[in-house]
């Protein structure tokens, strides 16, 4: 459940919500629907999304062992995949413990940083010409974060619950 | 020609399994925790870590170190057990197979999630058949008595001997040559074959540091 919403339900527990309470309220569900549309369009071009990605990474790497090339991959699927659920629950830390925690380090030991930038550049890059601009916040922000995170360096972009 | 179709056909691809918001399952009405697998996990409280201190130095003294330590082995052991299923259920993949990196991650998510602080591996004296593992905010060592001149973290280094003398299928002892409780930053753990770890512990008496214990074992082992 979201905080937002459950915070809601408890300040009406003894009277009707206020006009504010109910304009903060349908702006959740508003914001609900176009995160969960905005899922379902992640998950439902999934291998749309990435092929064009896969293609220009080995272009950009022709020379990089495809095995590392699409463990990159792979773990940049992961990614949006976490990302889209941390978006449709409004909630960047479910990103941070259930993935980036785990995949920092490997990344780090694999050594792939340089690899993940153009990973990112690219993916960022298909998510703009894919979304539309609102569709494009929801989860671009989480994924300038996870990439920060991933190559060691200070958050640029700072997420808001 | 990367293919993504192929890349995705796995419909699973695994992140965190040890993040603590998924692998501690709580239930309000029962009282209960357990982990994601629905194994009951047990919550020591601080107090009662302190009064298993206490309690063993009044009825045991000096041999609560001892006791703590076979107490330690017993833990690892299903521990260990537990992990290697868990990890490989989860990744699908034997513990062997897997990369080191991603062994040694979930070991440490793992670590953290059971709240027994942090803990880090320090691969650098391999060659010479030791392995050093170091943990920092322990729970055990917050617990037990401090300054005694002695490390207390005998659970943790019965743990870790019994873990890892399963993961490498030696029989390792593990000596713990720095201490929270003795104003360290971290606890420090030495594993490796008992007669070469075992002449630490006389240097340990005799209040040598870490660095130093290390140097004379690598000075003994190449001698």
């Amino acid at each position: 459940m979201h905080t937002e919403l459950m915070n809601l339900y408890y300040k009406a527990e003894e009277n009707y919500l206020s006009n504010v309470d109910i304009k903060v309220f349908r702006h959740h569900i508003e914001s609900l629907q176009q995160r969960l549309s905005t899922y379902e369009f992640l998950r439902d071009h999934e291998i749309e999304i990435f092929q064009p990605v896969a293609d220009a990474l080995q272009k950009k790497y022709p020379t990089e062992n495809p095995q590392t090339l699409e463990q990159v991959l792979r773990q940049a699927i992961a990614l949006l995949r976490y990302a889209a659920m941390a978006m449709l629950l409004n909630n960047p830390e479910f990103l941070q413990h259930r993935l980036l925690e785990w995949l920092t380090e490997v990344v780090n030991a694999h050594q792939t940083q340089t690899l993940w930038s153009s990973c990112h550049e690219l993916l960022s890059a298909r998510l703009q010409e894919m979304l539309t601009a609102a569709e494009q916040d929801l989860i671009l922000p989480l994924l300038d974060h996870a990439q920060a995170t991933l190559v060691g360096l200070p958050a640029v972009v700072s997420v808001h619950a | 020609m990367i293919s993504v179709a192929d890349l995705v056909k796995d419909p699973i691809i695994p992140g965190n399994y040890y993040a603590a918001d998924a692998y501690v399952q709580g239930d309000f009405e029962t009282g209960l925790i357990e982990n994601r697998k629905g194994a009951r996990l047990i919550a020591l409280p601080d107090i009662l870590l302190q009064a298993i201190y206490a309690g063993l130095d009044q009825e045991v003294g000096q041999a609560c170190g001892v006791v703590l330590f076979n107490c330690g082995r017993w833990w690892g052991k299903n521990f260990y057990r537990r992990f290697v299923e868990e990890v490989s259920e989860y990744y699908r993949r034997p513990l062997a197979e897997m990369e080191m990196v991603e062994f040694l991650q979930c070991l440490k998510e793992c670590w953290k999630t059971h709240g027994w602080g942090t803990i880090d591996l320090d691969v650098s004296f391999y060659q010479q058949g030791f392995l050093v593992v170091k943990t920092w905010d322990s729970p055990f060592a917050a617990a037990a008595p401090k300054n005694t001149g002695q490390p207390q973290c005998a659970a943790e280094a019965g743990i870790l001997e019994s873990f890892f003398s399963q993961l490498t299928g030696r029989n390792l002892h593990c000596v713990q040559t720095a201490c929270e409780t003795l104003g360290a930053t971290n606890n420090l753990f030495v594993l490796g074959l008992r007669e070469r770890v075992e002449p630490a512990k006389a240097w340990l008496q005799e209040g040598q540091d870490h660095d130093t214990i290390m140097e004379r074992l690598c000075r003994t082992q190449a001698a």
